[in-house]
């Protein structure tokens, strides 16, 4: 655990604390989101891959800021959470200017009754 | 070939001109909607930004001299990593309203 690891983590809760409490774009809820994100990932793959691959390395990350854990190649896991939050953030700023004559494939879901405004 | 110190840069093109045809040949509406894409893109790039100078003055990383230009935004940002922020969000919007686009037709 270092700092990355936990920056990282507190990234996605912030992400997370912003749609829940503010945007509510329902986005997260999304087959579309999901199945985008899932491409997204897999060419973070390639590209962060390469970024990080640790026979010539153009980002280079200090031993003992991170997990230590390189996964899949040489990519620290920490890249996903940072890469989850960045991409994220965007695809709900986004999301939160979408109107309807934009056709959107799904009906919007409802936000869970907890969260709805009495 | 490229220059070692261009890879950096040549990756982020080979993002943006991978993910064009997805607008230009799938008919998804990113790049045609630019205001609202800046509204998306710009405040995370600005989040970014600030993590990844306090990153790089915490010493959480550092990038290879070799493989960038050294040129900086300021603060001691390298122009790759601003690009970044950029780039890559701007693809993960194109690759959401791909798969909208693609659900839609279905």
């Amino acid at each position: 655990m270092g700092a990355y690891t936990a920056t990282s983590l507190v990234g996605v809760l912030a992400v997370l604390a912003l749609e829940l409490a503010w945007f509510r774009t329902g986005l997260l809820r999304r087959r579309t989101y999901w199945i985008g994100y899932a491409i997204v990932v897999f060419f973070q793959c390639l590209t962060d891959g390469w970024l990080t691959k640790l026979s010539a390395p153009i980002v280079l990350y200090a031993d003992g800021r991170f997990l230590g854990i390189r996964f899949p190649a040489d990519i620290p896991i920490e890249d996903f959470a940072f890469g989850w939050a960045m991409c994220t953030l965007t695809l709900l700023l986004w999301e939160r200017q979408s109107r309807p004559a934009d056709g959107d494939d799904e009906p919007r879901p409802r936000p869970p009754r907890i969260l709805r405004r009495r | 070939m490229v220059p070692d110190r261009f890879q950096y840069l040549v990756l982020l093109g080979l993002c943006l001109l991978g993910t064009l045809p997805l607008e230009l040949v799938l008919g998804v509406r990113v790049w045609r909607r630019p205001a609202r894409l800046a509204r998306a893109v710009l405040p995370t790039a600005l989040a970014f930004s600030l993590w990844d100078v306090l990153a790089i003055r915490g010493g959480l990383w550092t990038y290879s001299d070799r493989y960038t230009t050294g040129w900086e935004v300021g603060f001691g940002l390298p122009v790759e990593e601003l690009g970044f922020f950029l780039v890559v969000p701007i693809c993960g919007v194109l690759s959401v309203e791909a798969v909208r686009v693609r659900l839609r037709r279905r």
